[in-house]
């Protein structure tokens, strides 16, 4: 089946998860053509045009520094990806190996799934609070924090589906044909891990967005001078009453664009099994 | 020398802090282009000492506490994983119960072939595919060159099993076990995968080592078979022999449990009682609860296994038959 089609299936007769692929189209193009799109530099300070309403030129208004509001929440998205997809690498790759291996590797389990509990004892929130004040702020940081907060999530629910996975004849049958542990686990076990972790990879991409913008809102996210929807809310907050579309504008984006990839996570979770597709597509 | 010689093996389950035994001395052996057949019902430890056989154990509850699995002369128990990792798939390769579950569901079953044979072949990817296509015809799949691109998924359960079949002969192994490879199939192609892996026996020149509870496949295509009850082999013969001269009062029970088409019976002779749990002792012989020949002996001493005729042997104090 080829790959335009079986997306397309994804979205079959599910209008909303539609709509909410088409916004991240939106704001996967505005952050890969940021330099071209944005009608200002996200940066630059113009005093005489201090929180100005939105209208020509300024569309998206100005903050309290006069720099364009919608220059920066174009270079915004930027982070905003950055932030995903770079948390979702994070979570997945460290989630899925703790996971697989505490599974496959009884005694090895015992202690990393400790470790896991421990971790996950904490509010998400917190953990990256307590992390990220140990770690200078910086995007590669936040984005290391944010990872490892999800891949504990990522290792449970893994370690899970390996408990059983590995019980499946088709491992023992694997192993009768002369395969190691690295080939058991990684050309027998993953590929069946695959869909879920994709599933699970948008709930993440969504998660952290959200805690990005907390983190940045909280003052310990992203340095203050990189523009992104959560250190605009941040910093802006306090114009609320005086300048609300400061805070309206970069705040509905992060609604936006979580709730278009849990959209998009529940479509790709519902059809996750191939099994279900070929009734559609024939084989 | 026997191809794989097992002796004196001995399997314990974990169970907290005791060690429960499953599986109690068992000796056997199995010569080229033989085929030998393990009859008992569930949880007599006949699978338990298959996957023995085949290393699956490890991390498992089950442990090895004693005996010992040559095949081809070495001992499959003292081999390193890497050494015995050379041996399976290669020289020995087991096929399973469930055709359902055996294959990977991510894998094209081609691909899951071409595997097999990459494990211990080296060619290229285009040679093995070609070999797979040649394995899927020898299994006889209707129309190959479509299926070796198909899910498992979309195959029926016995044509899984002639793909796992496939699989297990895609080195061209001396030695196959097959752990109940009929059970979960219809009566019809239970017939036509017995059959197949007659012939394929007699092509390739392997020996087989048949799993099933069913007395009736055993007879069909098995030279030699092997009774277990309890964890213990309770009567041993050639199948001709054993079908002749049935000695063990299990045995006999396991025979008049199968319905008869020739003529309407009213009751099946189903062996009173029911398997006693590993965690109950029974003292003397393991069968005697249940057995129409038990007396006082039977229940305060085990019987040892003895010789009823040259290659018969019988673990009871009354055997049955042309003796008694």
């Amino acid at each position: 089946m080829s790959v335009p089609l079986s997306i397309a299936l994804v979205f079959r007769g599910r209008a909303l998860a539609t709509i909410g692929a088409c916004w991240l189209l939106v704001v996967g193009i505005a952050a890969i053509g940021a330099p071209l799109l944005a009608p200002f530099d996200p940066l630059e300070i113009d005093p005489f045009v201090r929180l100005s309403e939105p209208g020509w030129p300024h569309l998206f208004g100005t903050d309290h520094f006069g720099r364009d509001s919608l220059s920066r929440a174009i270079y915004g998205a930027r982070m905003a990806i950055l932030i995903g997809s770079g948390s979702v690498l994070i979570a997945l790759v460290a989630g899925g190996l703790v996971g697989m291996l505490s599974a496959y590797f009884v005694r090895l389990g015992h202690l990393l799934m400790r470790i896991v509990d421990v971790l996950m004892a904490f509010p998400a929130l917190l953990l990256a609070l307590v992390l990220m004040t140990l770690l200078e702020r910086s995007v590669l940081n936040t984005v290391i924090v944010i990872g490892i907060v999800y891949a504990t999530t990522t290792a449970r629910i893994v370690f899970g589906m390996t408990l059983k996975l590995k019980r499946d004849v088709f491992v023992d049958a694997a192993i009768c044909s002369g395969a190691g542990h690295v080939s058991v686990l990684f050309r027998h076990i993953l590929p069946n891990l695959m869909s879920p972790m994709l599933v699970q990879a948008s709930f993440i991409f969504a998660f952290a967005q959200l805690q990005a913008a907390a983190l940045d809102f909280l003052g310990l996210g992203l340095p203050p001078e990189v523009p992104s929807w959560g250190n605009m809310l941040s910093e802006e907050r306090i114009y609320v009453t005086r300048a609300p579309w400061l805070l309206i504008f970069p705040g509905s984006l992060i609604i936006l664009s979580v709730f278009s990839m849990n959209l998009v996570g529940d479509a790709l979770r519902d059809n996750i099994d191939p099994r279900f597709k070929d009734d559609i597509a024939g084989v | 020398m026997a191809l794989l010689d097992i002796r004196d093996l001995d399997l314990r389950i974990a169970r907290g802090r005791e060690l429960l035994p499953v599986v109690q001395g068992v000796s056997l052996a199995v010569e080229e282009n033989e085929t030998l057949g393990i009859v008992g019902e569930s949880g007599c430890g006949k699978s338990l000492t298959a996957l023995a056989i085949m290393g699956l154990l490890e991390g498992s509850v089950v442990r090895i506490a004693g005996g010992s699995v040559h095949f081809r002369g070495r001992d499959l128990l003292a081999l390193s994983p890497d050494e015995r990792r050379r041996v399976m798939g290669d020289q020995m390769a087991m096929i399973f119960q469930e055709p359902m579950t055996s294959l990977n569901p991510v894998y094209r079953v081609g691909d899951q072939i071409r595997e097999a044979i990459l494990q211990h072949r080296r060619m290229s990817r285009k040679q093995a595919r070609d070999r797979a296509l040649d394995l899927l015809e020898l299994v006889r799949i209707p129309d190959p060159l479509r299926r070796i691109d198909s899910f498992p998924h979309q195959m029926s359960g016995g044509q899984r099993q002639r793909v796992m079949i496939a699989m297990a002969l895609a080195c061209d192994p001396k030695l196959l076990i097959a752990d109940e490879p009929t059970t979960a199939l219809d009566v019809t192609v239970q017939k036509e995968v017995l059959e197949l892996m007659r012939s394929l026996q007699a092509r390739n020149g392997m020996s087989i080592v048949l799993i099933s509870h069913d007395l009736g496949v055993v007879s069909e295509i098995c030279d030699k078979v092997a009774v277990m009850y309890r964890g213990k082999i309770v009567e041993q013969a050639s199948t001709s022999t054993l079908f002749s001269n049935m000695s063990h009062p299990y045995t006999l029970g396991l025979l008049g449990s199968i319905p008869s088409t020739d003529h309407d019976v009213e009751w099946l002779d189903a062996i009173p009682g029911r398997v006693p749990t590993l965690d109950e002792a029974v003292p003397g012989c393991a069968f005697h609860p249940r057995c129409f020949a038990a007396n006082e002996s039977c229940r305060s001493a085990d019987p040892s296994a003895s010789a009823v005729s040259p290659a018969h042997i019988v673990r009871c104090h009354f055997p049955q038959g042309s003796s008694s």
